[in-house]
């Protein structure tokens, strides 16, 4: 799951030359979207004159339905000399791909939250490694948990209990130290040294 | 359609140590989500469970669920059977982790979680975004870099494309060449060109903002119940309008029937006088209501005439207005709370035709008259609904009746508390309705956070109360009484001066209505003067509804008259969307307020499977249509969900 955040209007603003034709996604507003920041930029573009036309829709990653949407917009596109897409990443791709001839900026930012499949957010995340290290960790992962993705224990520099990187962070395997315990599995730390293969992911078939 | 499946199981050589500890193993698999949505079961789980039949293992239990990683989903279904010594997990990483941290026995991963780079949107295409917090895409015509190359370079090909091919995998294109190719197309080469230097800022994803984002997410998903939707509230298009009078129809069309249960029985014939407040029309049965003419003058017919929400032919009764508004002599004060017994108040209720104005309309007398003790009146002045001000508008200007129609109710069904529950995008209201209930012991003003469908009583119950209406129950089985704050103002208006239910506010919205506002109107107005007094329709695609976008019913004819339920009048954009195959996405799951899964009644409902949405409780369902809100396939679930209940009513009438 994507969430997104309003680029500096600045930025923004300078990418704009003559007019822009505006395309928001509000498909994963629930997980995240500058709503209201977005539509206030938005009113100041208007006002200075610069938009021809917006149109606020969900899902524009979904190829057909962007279409449906773009056609009924296409006078509007055709006057504008850019279309502004305030959505994730993969919405703006799927626009320039319709727009080929168009330039096609991004008004935002995105970021990964965890979670994402069936639920979203979520408190746990998962890098799809392809080669889970869960079994031996009690079920916490030390990818995610851990900053530096360690799978062989600890550092040394977590303080208090709190990881050196970020101090905000707990440190992942004093989390795993401490699950193995509760349930009895502080043996599986003794298992043989693990290395992680970037080579051998399970890549998924397209 | 492309498959994001999410795990592979792991290889039997790498899950055998781990089952030397446990004899004794209960196994738990995902159905997996981002793909085709099949009903039949995915095969990971049963070969697991055979693997460890092999190795004489026993079986404690196995189940499989949908959206694993949905904990509060997962854990109400979940029983692990007694003399269970180990869970294993097939699914990807995020459900392990998940049940990892909610059992105290070990739990094992049996699959490995299939990498995909970067991230999908909420369609499956070959799109995806890496989520690096600085998006290039506006200087590399659109396509991603981070991505699409394999080397994810920031500032142009590193030289190794052989034909177009990236080196590190000879089926892929070279991202770098399709970059400079749509550039050159666009002109921009140059452009590109005199870019500075880009470097990638890894620290811009910062864990503490996650963390809290993530934080702050998931207790608003829970918050006061499970689930809900937040759309565009739009309400500033008329919740600063003060009420208007609409001006007097010239003829008033009043449906007998505008409540749940059976229609009135008309009491005049075409010819008769009529005055205001005069009864009308006559409750048929327990479930019913009475119906009391708005305006004075002669009835013109008493016919079938179109409705609003039941479309064509409901029995009316048309009158012709002489605009004088004499009352009938049967308006006149009852007398005061003191003095009025419960059973006289319930009476005078359901005399007065008082039905839920929220929307469903069922009779409010029969909601005061439980065969169950009641400690609580809540009064819901939530009204969730995106677009609507009507109650808003009731409350800022009704204050001291709504209170006064609770004192009522709370007397007539001997409850000791009332609470009113108000969204916190109506501070006015809050602060309002406190300070005029300050000295009022038992009533007390609950500021509860938006979140749709907040205003459905079940929701309200758990929220304000903390307490579960059963499944098939009424708010009346935990003790509690939910009605609308119109029809509390109607109430006390009935008992203060006798007038029956004979007007009601309506909010007339939307960005193609040219005047918004709110208005008082005499119940049997025709929808088409409404909406030509607000200055009618602007430009064309509109979608024309009464009630909210969210609740409302579309309407195709304007030829329909205001009836007790009628909250709201909202002329919109058109939604132009096509139906596409459901991706198994769980975002219908993850918002359903009352813990369903939708999905599976669109996929019953295309099979025909009336049993399958039985037993999956889909007459549990509120129509709240917060799934059909979030569905990414844009599946008209609502409308396959009654087809399901209709036909499961006439299943069970065999």
């Amino acid at each position: 799951m994507l969430v997104t955040r309003l680029k500096e209007k600045d930025t923004v603003a300078a990418l704009i030359t003559g007019k822009a034709f505006i395309v928001n996604c509000h498909g994963c507003k629930e997980a995240g979207f500058p709503e209201k920041e977005a539509s206030e930029f938005q009113k100041e573009l208007s006002s200075e004159g610069k938009v021809t036309g917006i149109l606020t829709t969900e899902y524009i990653c979904n190829p057909e339905n962007l279409r449906l949407h773009l056609n009924l917009h296409s006078k509007e596109i055709d006057e504008a000399d850019c279309v502004l897409v305030f959505s994730c990443g993969v919405g703006v791709q799927t626009v320039s791909d319709h727009l080929e001839d168009k330039r096609v900026y991004a008004a935002c930012d995105t970021y990964a939250v965890p979670g994402g499949q069936g639920v979203t957010p979520l408190e746990h995340d998962c890098r799809q490694c392809g080669q889970c290290y869960l079994n031996l960790t009690g079920g916490i992962c030390p990818i995610t948990a851990c900053s530096k993705s360690l799978i062989n224990g600890q550092c040394g520099g977590a303080k208090d209990g709190k990881c050196e990187v970020d101090p905000n962070m707990e440190c992942g395997w004093e989390r795993i130290q401490r699950r193995l315990a509760m349930v009895g599995r502080l043996d599986v730390l003794k298992s043989p040294v693990r290395i992680r293969d970037y080579g051998n992911e399970v890549k998924a078939s397209e | 359609m492309l498959n994001y499946t999410k795990y592979r199981l792991k290889s039997a050589e790498e899950l055998l140590p781990f089952l030397d500890s446990t004899d004794n193993i209960f196994v738990l698999a995902c159905n997996k989500c981002f793909k085709e949505f099949e009903s039949v079961d995915e095969p990971d789980c049963g070969e697991f469970v055979k693997l460890l039949e092999e190795q004489g293992k026993n079986v404690t239990g196995s189940a499989r669920v949908d959206f694993l990683c949905n904990k509060a989903q997962t854990l109400k279904g979940l029983e692990i059977p007694e003399g269970t010594d180990s869970v294993f997990v097939v699914s990807c990483g995020l459900g392990v982790q998940t049940i990892a941290d909610s059992v105290s026995i070990p739990v094992f991963a049996a699959a490995d979680s299939l990498n995909f780079r970067g991230h999908h949107g909420m369609a499956l295409t070959n799109k995806a975004c890496d989520a690096c917090a600085q998006c290039y895409l506006n200087i590399t015509g659109g396509i991603c870099p981070v991505v699409d190359c394999a080397k994810s370079l920031l500032n142009g090909q590193c030289g190794g494309a052989k034909d177009g091919k990236c080196e590190v995998d000879p089926t892929r294109d070279c991202a770098w060449e399709k970059i400079e190719q749509r550039l050159a197309k666009q002109g921009r080469l140059r452009e590109f060109l005199d870019q500075p230097v880009q470097v990638r800022d890894y620290s811009r994803v910062n864990y503490k903002a996650i963390s809290e984002f993530v934080k702050a997410a998931r207790e608003s998903r829970l918050d006061g119940y499970y689930g809900g939707v937040h759309p565009s509230e739009r309400k500033e298009l008329s919740e600063n309008a003060a009420l208007v009078r609409f001006p007097e129809p010239d003829t008033v069309v009043i449906p007998l029937s505008m409540h749940s249960g059976a229609p009135a029985k008309p009491l005049v014939n075409a010819g008769d006088e009529v005055k205001v407040g005069q009864k009308i029309g006559e409750a048929a049965a327990f479930i019913s209501g009475n119906v009391h003419s708005s305006v004075s003058g002669t009835v013109i017919a008493v016919e079938p005439r179109p409705h609003p929400t039941r479309g064509g032919g409901v029995l009316s009764v048309v009158i012709k207005n002489d605009k004088k508004n004499e009352l009938a002599d049967t308006v006149r004060p009852y007398g005061d709370i003191e003095t009025l017994t419960p059973e006289q108040i319930v009476d005078i209720v359901r005399e007065s035709g008082i039905v839920g104005m929220g929307g469903a309309g069922f009779p409010t007398s029969v909601k005061l008259a439980p065969n169950k003790p009641i400690d609580a009146v809540i009064l819901n002045g939530c009204e969730c609904e995106p677009m609507l001000t009507a109650d808003h508008r009731v409350l800022l200007e009704y204050a001291d009746d709504v209170i006064y129609g609770l004192q009522a109710m709370m007397k007539a069904v001997s409850a000791p508390r009332g609470i009113i529950a108000i969204e916190d995008n109506k501070p006015d209201a809050i602060e309002l309705l406190q300070a005029r209930t300050e000295d009022i012991d038992g009533i007390e003003v609950a500021g509860v956070r938006t979140k749709y469908p907040q205003g459905a009583e079940k929701m309200l119950i758990k929220r304000i109360l903390g307490r579960q209406v059963p499944s098939g129950g009424l708010p009346a089985d935990v003790g509690a009484v939910v009605c609308n704050v119109s029809t509390s103002k109607a109430i006390a208006d009935a008992i203060r001066t006798g007038m029956p239910l004979v007007e009601r506010v309506v909010t007339v919205t939307g960005e193609k209505i040219k005047n918004p506002g709110n208005f008082i109107v005499k119940i049997g107005t025709p929808v088409r003067e409404l909406i030509d007094y607000c200055g009618g329709i602007t430009g064309d695609d509109v979608t024309l509804k009464t009630g909210g976008p969210m609740m409302g019913i579309e309407l195709t004819d304007t030829d329909v008259p205001v009836i007790k339920a009628t909250n709201g009048i909202i002329a919109v954009d058109k939604d132009h969307f096509e139906t596409v195959a459901c991706i198994k996405c769980g975002r219908c799951v993850d918002v359903c307020p009352m813990e369903l899964k939708p999905l599976y009644f669109a996929k019953y409902h295309d099979e025909g499977n009336w049993k399958g949405m039985l037993d999956l409780n889909v007459r549990d369902c509120i129509e709240c249509r917060s799934c059909e809100y979030i569905c990414s396939s844009k599946i008209p679930l609502v409308a396959k969900i009654r087809a399901g209940k209709s036909a499961i009513m006439e299943m069970n009438k065999k």
